[in-house]
């Protein structure tokens, strides 16, 4: 580490953006995840402003990020997190109080910080120079926080102000890792150095500052590490965790293959089947694991939700309290990816539209300060995730109005509760008077819902006039694996998801009917569905031609039910959900594909889209 | 023979260097075919291939390739050659290709036998030449002669050009 740092320092001396790609990845790499944990204790702080662990935590996060910006040449990110590290210098010395305006000034800085790594990681990419604008402004208004009177003395306690001593040495170099030590020249860095090294090897602690965050305070640990990592983790590349998946998915099938083999069920081989079932429970502990490896707690999720939360609420002048539940329910990395935006548009129309202004809270006799509560669990094999608050609860009599006005609805149609307030997701429905820069363009739930139907998951309001509005939404567990059912259509297999089959059923001669000669109709449970023949959408040679041979899939997609017309049913089976490749993403009714237990590729089918050709013809 | 060499030496010098290396040789009909050795996964027998629905019709579908999925196409068919019953010596060549498009990607190639690899040298190689309207030399790197006979040397990336396989993704 010291070599290699001792010559990167050269390449970054004589010319600064241009060093070690690799190092300045390690930096923007290293600062994303102080910023979040930055943010993360800011909005602590923000609950608490006498919260010195918070402090100390951000002034720590700032500080590297100074240290390691000054070593790369880049000044003005090396000045605005020296600007902050100024002023919570003086908080933690109880020169200053942590006031919102202070906590809004490091947000920003913050922010600024977080679009420079944008900027860097672009360069990275297309060498382009990052375009940021200068931070003198930023500079000026975190300076001018400084100069703000002290009312009271916040607490902080004699051994934390007392052991943080070495970090208010000026010298943004004193981070050991970031210079060899040939030329640390001032005793006390060198002391510091000694000291996190023998830390960093007691605590075996990957990330190189935190030895020191466990020297000043015992119980940093806990609470304080924002990271939330343990103690023991690596940071692995989520392209090679993606694909050990896949690889594994193949080897539980390849395990099966094996298993099922004709030629070993030959003979009499007592031995071979138990070894060949010890085999199969360690794969499936593998595979258990494997996918487990991509599981991440939603928390992070709901902690970026917190800032938006605060944002929002003081854009509106609302008083809202975010409460969280089940943060350590864990999902697919991919899942928790996909969900940010919905959960975002989510929380703008509690915020905006749900929660009511503080002078009708209290007309209405609530408490003035509003809740949001974003709740995460697990139900039955899926994942259920509860956005609620205690606002003025959905207008039914609004919605159908508005949804009359916009001709979604026939002036004398009654739909039932849940379908009325389905109609917000409608694109383009808004029941807001007033458009601000927030919400009530109708775009955000209509995005919600696609964003949820896209990782095969369902959304559900519930809402009572007064009292507040919830959304629960579904999800699978994981994205990469679903369970589906083979069914072949003359020589080929299928794989039919089978989160979206009603039922099965062979129909009768007399239930189906044709309209126009053409359209053609089956009658089940005693409504008219259309029917969709696989064959003719897929153009392969059927065994049976005639519906009442085969068999009906009743299925529904989009709030929309029509019968998919198969040969046969063949059976079920858990599959791994490949692409099958760049230049056949978009086939229309083809979702994917996957390896079948016999290893030929059977191709997953899109229900929608077979649907929506459906209709188009 | 000599005179042509210096020819084909002096007039495209840096393009026939690029040119020169091991080629993998391979039959359709009656013509010999070559691709870069360097652009060669794999070589395996036909297997079963599960087809895709709304493709050209030489894109014969996806394969299995130890848990991945890629594409096949039949390159009688792309080359408008009669299509014939695959056998015993059908082999499907694993390349690597970069397309526009879709970035790298592997594609299985069904040609009707692979004869050998051979190292071709600058001099042995000639440009493409133009047939008129009738022939698309967009994908041939140029022709060889080894031993008296003809290699026609495929540029493999533009075999499935970028155009093309946005056309298959879209339709």
């Amino acid at each position: 580490m010291a070599v290699e740092s001792q010559t990167k320092s050269n390449t970054a001396a004589a010319n600064p953006l241009a060093s070690d790609p690799e190092l300045l990845n390690d930096f923007i790499l290293e600062s994303r995840e102080h910023l979040a944990s930055i943010e993360l204790q800011l909005l602590t702080l923000d609950q608490d402003p006498s919260n010195s662990e918070a402090i100390h935590a951000i002034f720590r996060g700032f500080h590297t990020i100074k240290g390691m910006a000054g070593f790369l040449d880049l000044d003005e990110v090396r000045d605005v997190a020296h600007e902050v590290e100024t002023i919570l210098d003086l908080a933690r010395n109880s020169r200053l109080n942590i006031t919102s305006a202070v906590i809004d000034r490091i947000l920003e800085s913050k922010d600024y910080l977080n679009r420079w790594m944008t900027e860097l990681e672009a360069m990275l990419e297309t060498g382009k120079t990052p375009a940021v604008p200068r931070s003198d402004a930023l500079i000026e208004s975190i300076r001018s926080l400084a100069s703000e009177p002290v009312m009271e003395t916040s607490p902080v306690s004699a051994q934390q102000a007392d052991i943080a001593l070495p970090e208010e040495h000026p010298q943004p170099q004193a981070i050991p890792e970031s210079l060899p030590p040939s030329e640390h020249k001032d005793p006390v860095g060198e002391e510091l150095r000694e000291l996190s090294q023998d830390l960093s090897t007691s605590a075996l602690n990957p990330h190189p500052e935190t030895p020191l965050a466990a020297g000043e305070n015992p119980e940093a640990g806990k609470p304080a590490d924002a990271r939330g990592a343990g103690p023991r983790s690596i940071k692995v590349d989520t392209a090679k965790l993606d694909y050990l998946v896949d690889m594994v998915g193949e080897m539980v099938i390849a395990q099966s293959l094996v298993r099922h083999d004709p030629d070993l069920a030959l003979g009499q081989r007592s031995r071979l089947a138990r070894n060949l079932s010890q085999l199969a429970r360690i794969t499936d502990d593998v595979q258990r694991t494997a996918m487990s490896m991509r599981m991440i707690p939603i928390g992070q999720l709901f902690q970026k939700t917190a800032r938006l939360v605060r944002d929002l609420s003081r854009k509106a002048g609302k008083v809202v309290e975010l409460e969280l539940q089940g943060e350590e329910t864990e999902l697919d990395r991919n899942i928790v990816e996909e969900l940010a935006d919905p959960l975002m548009h989510m929380v703008r129309n509690s915020i905006d539209h749900g929660i009511e202004t503080t002078e009708e809270r209290e007309r209405n006799g609530k408490t003035a300060s509003a809740r949001v509560t974003l709740k995460a669990g697990h139900q039955a094999g899926h994942i259920l995730i509860q956005i609620s608050d205690d606002g003025r609860g959905l207008d039914q009599d609004k919605i159908l109005r508005k949804a009359r006005e916009r001709g979604l609805l026939d002036s004398d149609a009654h739909p039932a509760e849940s379908e009325i307030f389905n109609l917000i997701f409608h694109p383009g429905f808004s029941t807001a008077d007033k458009i601000t820069d927030v919400s009530g363009r109708g775009v955000g739930m209509d995005v919600v819902r696609k964003h949820v139907q896209k990782l095969r998951g369902r959304i559900d309001i519930q809402s009572t006039p007064g009292a507040g509005t919830t959304f629960l939404v579904k999800l699978p567990l994981t994205l990469a694996i679903i369970d589906g059912l083979v069914v072949g259509v003359g020589p080929q297999r299928y794989i039919v998801p089978i989160f979206a089959i009603r039922e099965m059923l062979k129909p009768t001669e007399d239930s189906i009917s044709t309209v126009q000669g053409r359209g053609e109709m089956a009658m089940v449970r005693g409504s008219l569905l259309p029917l969709v023949r696989l064959h003719e959408r897929f153009e392969v040679t059927p065994r049976f031609e005639k519906p009442w041979e085969s068999l009906l899939i009743v299925s529904e997609s989009g709030g929309k039910q029509f019968c998919l017309m198969v040969d046969e049913l063949i059976g079920k089976q858990e599959v791994v959900i490949k692409s099958l490749g760049g230049t056949m993403q978009n086939i229309t009714g083809v979702a994917g594909g996957a390896i079948l237990g016999d290893g030929r590729v059977g191709l997953i089918l899109d229900l929608e889209g077979l649907c929506r050709v459906g209709n188009r013809e | 023979m000599e005179t042509m060499v210096a020819q084909a030496g002096s007039s495209i010098p840096l393009k026939a260097d690029q040119r020169a290396g091991k080629y993998l040789t391979f039959r359709l009909g009656n013509e010999e075919y070559a691709v870069q050795v360097l652009r060669v996964r794999e070589i395996m027998g036909i297997q079963e291939i599960t087809a895709v629905p709304q493709t050209p019709s030489y894109v014969k579908g996806v394969i299995n390739l130890r848990g991945r999925v890629i594409p096949v196409i039949d390159l009688r068919l792309k080359f408008g050659l009669p299509e014939i019953e695959y056998t015993q010596r059908t082999c499907i060549i694993v390349a690597q290709i970069e397309s526009q498009a879709a970035g790298k990607i592997q594609i299985g190639v069904i040609v009707d036998c692979v004869s050998e690899v051979l190292t071709l040298q600058t001099s042995d190689i000639e440009d493409t030449p133009d047939f008129g309207n009738g022939v698309d030399t967009n994908y041939l790197l140029g022709m060889a002669k080894v031993k008296g006979k003809v290699k026609i040397l495929l540029d493999i990336d533009k075999v499935l050009s970028a155009q093309e396989a946005q056309s298959i993704g879209a339709f």
